[in-house]
């Protein structure tokens, strides 16, 4: 079987505009859209760019938008596209070269949320002991603590594509997850950036940034629980004066 | 002054936009049933005296709150972000007009109930 799959490129030294090529490329059921891209660089046009790394839904680099949805290449099947297949970068983020997209932008909002335990502070002064945890505990958080990073719920999400600064689902959902942490202390450093209109206010709950994430996070569940921390963070902000 | 830095309306706006919501989707369609249905079916009988003594009571302060008041700023949120999904308008304009009509349809609600 073959397919005729477009793809969008954009080679900024040759051409300002973004043109689309299409490439006749073989396939069966077992053909992910990854594979279909690597068949295309390995055998017809090597001047094709895109990311990708593990080939298994871990690494987070595969994320391209096919037939206009945000999809892992490696996880999306050529299969699934019975007529047309057109594959383009991720939207709502800056194209550097045919289907690669500059990450940082999604990454700035991940480093402000401080994606990791933070230890009491000041640091216990007894030897450091083993910080346990109970099931019911890992429960509370484990959800969203499979995100990978792959920035689909981004290109999903509207509000980040008309204000850039929104944090958004991705970092939303880490920061919750941290927050959810029974081993973590650093809920009072997270939350003034949750609270801004910037941090969970933007998100007026549409949802598909669940509908796409390959890993079922449900980014839209965290945004909206991190809403009522929220609130609580700035009653009692207001009422003791000071976060 | 640092009890206050960082603060804005938003949760207020997102907290009668949830309570209207949950009045939405429970207490409207309730009441469409109720008058729309049931009533001209006369499956259930209302008389109208009966109706102004409740609406006169507590009960119907607490109808004007779930079916006008909070349903208005549920509304007049969705709108405002709409809005902004439109790119129209915007900021504080949109602030002022949209929870603006939700207050000014709420105060005429519960002044009339007042005057009942
Ligand atoms: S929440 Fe899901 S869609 Fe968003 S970055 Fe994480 S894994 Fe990807
Ligand atoms: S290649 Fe790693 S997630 Fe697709």
């Amino acid at each position: 079987m073959h397919k005729d799959i477009q793809i969008k490129r954009y080679l900024p030294e040759e051409h300002a505009e973004p043109f689309w090529q299409t490439f006749h490329v073989p396939y069966d059921d077992t053909t992910s859209i990854l594979d279909a891209l690597n068949y295309i660089k390995e055998e017809l046009d090597p001047t094709v760019s895109f990311r990708w790394s593990c080939r298994m839904a871990i690494c987070g680099s595969c994320g391209y938008m096919v037939n206009g949805i945000p999809k892992l290449g490696c996880k999306d099947f050529v299969r699934n596209y019975p007529s047309a297949l057109h594959i383009e970068p991720l939207a709502h983020f800056t194209v550097e070269r045919d289907l690669m997209v500059a990450m940082d932008e999604f990454l700035q909002h991940l480093e402000a949320v401080k994606p990791y335990l933070i230890a009491e502070q000041p640091e216990p002064t007894e030897p450091h002991k083993p910080h346990r945890q109970t099931p019911a505990q890992l429960a509370k958080y484990k959800q969203f603590a499979n995100c990978i990073n792959c920035g689909l719920c981004y290109a999903a999400c509207p509000q980040f594509g008309l204000n850039p600064e929104f944090v958004g689902p991705g970092a939303i959902a880490l920061a919750h997850r941290y927050n959810l942490d029974s081993r973590d202390h650093g809920k009072v450093e997270r939350m003034p950036v949750l609270n801004t209109h910037n941090g969970v206010w933007s998100c007026t709950f549409v949802g598909f940034c669940s509908d796409v994430c390959p890993k079922g996070v449900d980014p839209a569940a965290a945004v909206n629980q991190g809403k009522v921390e929220s609130a609580k963070s700035m009653l009692i902000q207001m009422f003791r004066g000071g976060a | 002054m640092k009890r206050w830095r960082g603060l804005h309306l938003e949760p207020v706006w997102w907290g009668l936009f949830s309570a209207g919501g949950v009045c939405f989707a429970v207490f409207i369609p309730a009441v469409a049933l109720v008058f729309t249905v049931l009533a001209p079916l006369g499956v259930v009988e209302l008389n109208d005296q009966q109706l102004q003594a409740w609406y006169g009571s507590w009960w119907g302060l607490m109808f004007t709150g779930a079916v006008i008041c909070l349903p208005a700023f549920h509304a007049a949120h969705r709108i405002r972000h709409g809005l902004h999904d439109l790119k129209v308008g915007g900021g504080f304009w949109s602030v002022l007009i949209c929870y603006g009509l939700a207050a000014i349809v709420s105060v005429f609600a519960l002044w009339i109930w007042f005057n009942a």
